[in-house]
């Protein structure tokens, strides 16, 4: 098997051999919501952390009876899978006040899950960025830190955190990386591909992931590149976009995306984590700055100039400006993006959607007019 | 500055509310000066922000979740965005900006921000010096001033808040307002005058003690205030805090709400009051008089709303800066709407609990604001808490507060009529 194709079967469910064996060996795996985790400490803890989401849900009977029709389809789809137990192998969920729907995610839970996870914890994360925040926020992940020990019984020395930081800064460098390769004429991977490699690396221990990841580079080195696509594409906009079937629609229409600005992608590895002389305040400062989801003030014009940035340096034609639906941060974003893509002459097509893979004639009928647009 | 040919979202509120008042003296004439006197007040304030604008002096737009007394210790004027917009709402200007706004973004951000966006996209609102807003309570917020702020390049602050009430929150709160005072001082190129800020700390201070000894008179049976009243004073509060016209409403608030519970009575007679309703969130901005319909037709009269529950302490050290910063971060973080959308729901629940057990209500009113997420998507476990704890049904309606095209007045009536007969009928 290829490393791609390892990857790409890792990335189809939650529970996969890694996982089973990690589970097997006595140790503690924990689901986190949204990048503003820093996973390094759960991982410092030798516990192993796993993005939530919620792959093949299609209904969510369940999560409908607490949530209503107006949140949004990501986190219901969660909470669906939360209700259904089949998060029931973790050990613990750990949340951040990242948006309204992930916050009331995780007072639904306190409420009717209360003992499901021995480890239940939400992060205050500062909406804003200044020395005082951050070291306000370094002492929040103390808190963090403290509540993991003393829950699991564990103790995260600086040594285990600088090391964490470590194997993820590795990872950061190797998909930057793999990101590299997509900037040619013509890459070696396509759009759904990436994603694919993207999510299994959520769902893996990262020392082993960055072994496949090394493989896939040098798999990918002899691959022929590919051409005859009608035009590059980008895809932006909310998280929630984890499904690489979604993008599989625009790419078998002709498009080929070649870079994002997704937290399934490109913002949630592009800087590393610069390491000084107390790792908590060094993994403060580093998520807290960087590429930033719109739940953070003060940068909404960074938040433009990263997806022109990427347009650039990839080589992109038009943009696919996605949210799920009911996702207001994205949305707002919409106004001074739509204005600045305008302006920079860069085309963008907006969409609304749900999380699940639903309305696919509509999408193919929106992408092929937006491809006919903007073909080469 | 206003200009003639332009339209001006804040010239057609205050002549909106200049006709209102005329025309409640007019119906009503002394059997309701209450309400006539809160228009009155609300046109002074804006006809002020109105007169600052033309003289280009610096002028704020601020909404919930921000201390004014700031504003006003720095002579800037403060024009709260939520008062304007709710305003305009009432004047059914609103829709047209709603429509505006839908054209660049998307549906479901909150009609509240859309009014704005559409507005000053519109060309219809001036651009402020400065734009002051805090993180909380909604994602909505975040998504609008921030955006609009950066769309025309003005400055903006935010109020950053810890999602957590907690011995961390008010330092943190209070940094941020340290921080709001540096800027100010910035863009008015002087230094914040303590003694200013004193004098307006201690109209504030005034005002809030009338407020909570006032609190205790309104939970009285039967009600001495009028549905509206208890709704429409939040917009004053907001906009006036810090100033002597709000402690004097509120001297003379308190005194006629006094004698009318020493003699017993209430804004309906005794025998008509037949139902407590606490609104545990807000209320058609759209259309009020919903609310006298519902004294009317069921003698339900609206005790208690969220937003007019303001039970957090006044400022007591006003000695020096950072007790005076310290004492606003404690006090905007429990600001009503910031305290129960902005944080964990225990902060929703605990505050509808402790309002309906304080004004002895027999019913609740989610009036469930469709971009509300936040709200929508706990709602389920507070109904259930209400009823479980408390014995009290709760009215889930699916609406839009500013927007009578997601729910009509007609439906929303037809919708309370189910509510009564099934809850209080035989």
């Amino acid at each position: 098997m290829t490393a791609l194709e390892e990857l790409t079967s890792l990335a189809g469910d939650l529970v996969n051999p890694a996982v089973q064996d990690w589970k097997q060996q006595g140790k503690k795996v924990v689901g986190f919501m949204c990048t503003y985790v820093p996973e390094e400490i759960l991982y410092a803890a030798d516990i192993l952390p796993i993005r939530l989401r919620a792959p093949n849900c299609v209904e969510t009977t369940s999560a409908d009876v607490y949530m209503s029709h107006l949140n949004c389809t990501f986190i219901r789809s969660c909470l669906e899978f939360t209700i259904e137990g089949k998060y029931q192998f973790l050990d613990g969920l750990v949340f951040t006040n990242s948006c309204d729907h992930v916050r009331r995610m995780y007072d639904i839970l306190r409420e009717i899950k209360p003992t499901d996870f021995p480890f239940l914890y939400l992060i205050s994360v500062p909406h804003k960025v200044d020395d005082e925040l951050i070291a306000w926020h370094r002492d929040e992940l103390a808190r963090l830190k403290e509540s993991i020990e003393k829950t699991f019984g564990v103790k995260i020395t600086d040594a285990s955190l600088r090391n964490a930081i470590d194997v993820y800064n590795e990872t950061r460098s190797l998909l930057r990386e793999l990101y590299n390769l997509r900037k040619g004429k013509n890459p070696q991977l396509t759009g759904a591909e990436t994603l694919s490699v993207i999510v299994a690396g959520f769902s893996l221990p990262k020392s082993t992931y960055n072994e496949l990841l090394k493989q896939l580079l040098d798999e990918l080195g002899e691959r022929e590149g590919i051409s005859g696509y009608r035009a590059r594409l980008m895809i932006a906009g909310s998280g929630g976009c984890d499904n690489p079937a979604y993008l599989q629609v625009m790419e078998d229409l002709g498009g080929l995306i070649v870079t994002d600005s997704l937290c399934f992608g490109s913002r949630y590895f592009w800087e590393p984590v610069e390491v000084g002389d107390d790792p908590l305040l060094s993994l403060a400062k580093a998520y807290l700055n960087r590429p930033s989801c719109p739940r953070m003030v003060g940068n909404v014009g960074e938040r433009s100039d990263y997806i022109k940035q990427m347009v650039n340096d990839f080589d992109v034609d038009g943009v696919v400006f996605q949210r799920i639906r009911y996702c207001d941060l994205w949305g707002g974003q919409l106004l001074h993006l739509e204005k600045e893509m305008k302006e920079s002459s860069i085309p963008m097509l907006s969409i609304d959607r749900e999380y699940s893979l639903g309305a696919v004639g509509q999408l193919r009928t929106r992408i092929q007019a937006f491809l006919e647009r903007i073909e080469r | 500055m206003v200009t003639e040919e332009k339209k001006d979202a804040l010239k057609e509120v205050l002549d909106y509310l200049s006709f209102a008042t005329d025309t409640i003296v007019e119906r009503f004439g002394e059997k309701h000066p209450e309400w006539a006197w809160i228009y009155a007040l609300l046109v002074d304030y804006y006809k002020e922000a109105y007169k600052v604008k033309e003289e280009g002096k610096p002028m704020a737009w601020i909404n919930f979740g921000v201390p004014p007394e700031l504003l006003y210790a720095m002579d800037i004027m403060p024009v709260v965005i939520d008062a304007l917009t709710g305003s305009l709402a009432s004047t059914g200007s609103a829709l047209k900006y709603i429509d505006i706004a839908e054209s660049r973004v998307p549906d479901y951000i909150c009609a509240n921000n859309k009014i704005l966006i559409g507005a000053v996209l519109a060309g219809d609102i001036p651009i402020p010096d400065i734009l002051v807003h805090p993180a909380h309570p909604c994602d909505s917020n975040l998504a609008t001033y921030p955006v609009i702020a950066e769309y025309y390049n003005f400055p903006y602050f935010c109020i950053d808040m810890p999602y957590f009430r907690n011995e961390r929150s008010a330092p943190y709160v209070a940094g941020e307002l340290r921080k709001l005072v540096s800027l100010l001082e910035e863009i008015t190129g002087k230094r914040l005058d303590m003694d200013k800020l004193k004098q307006v700390m201690q109209y504030s201070n005034q005002a809030h003690e009338l407020i909570l000894k006032h609190e205790v008179l309104r939970q009285a049976v039967p009600c001495p205030y009028s549905s509206l009243e208890a709704i429409a004073e939040y917009g004053l509060v907001l906009a006036l805090a810090g100033t002597p016209q709000l402690v004097d409403y509120f001297e003379r608030r308190y005194e006629l709400s006094k004698d009318k519970v020493s003699r017993g009575e209430g804004h309906l007679p005794k025998a008509m009051e037949k139902h407590r309703l606490v609104w545990i969130y807000g209320a058609p901005t759209f259309d009020l008089t919903l609310l006298m319909w519902l004294e009317k037709e069921y003698g339900a009269v609206s005790v208690a709303n969220m937003n007019n529950n303001f039970t957090m302490k006044p400022v007591e050290d006003l000695s020096n800066l950072d007790s005076i910063l310290i004492g606003l971060a404690e006090k905007v973080t429990l600001l009503p709407m910031t305290r129960e959308c902005g944080g964990p729901w225990e902060n929703w629940l605990d505050a509808s609990m402790d309002l309906i057990k304080r004004y002895k209500a027999d019913a609740a009113v989610f009036a469930g604001h469709v971009a509300c997420k936040s709200n929508w998507a706990v709602i389920k476990l507070i109904k259930d808490k209400l009823h479980d704890e408390l014995g009290i049904p709760t009215l889930v309606l699916e609406m839009d507060l500013f927007d009578p095209r997601v729910a009509s007045t007609d439906s929303l009536k037809a919708q309370f009529d189910n509510f009564f007969n099934v809850h209080f009928q035989g």
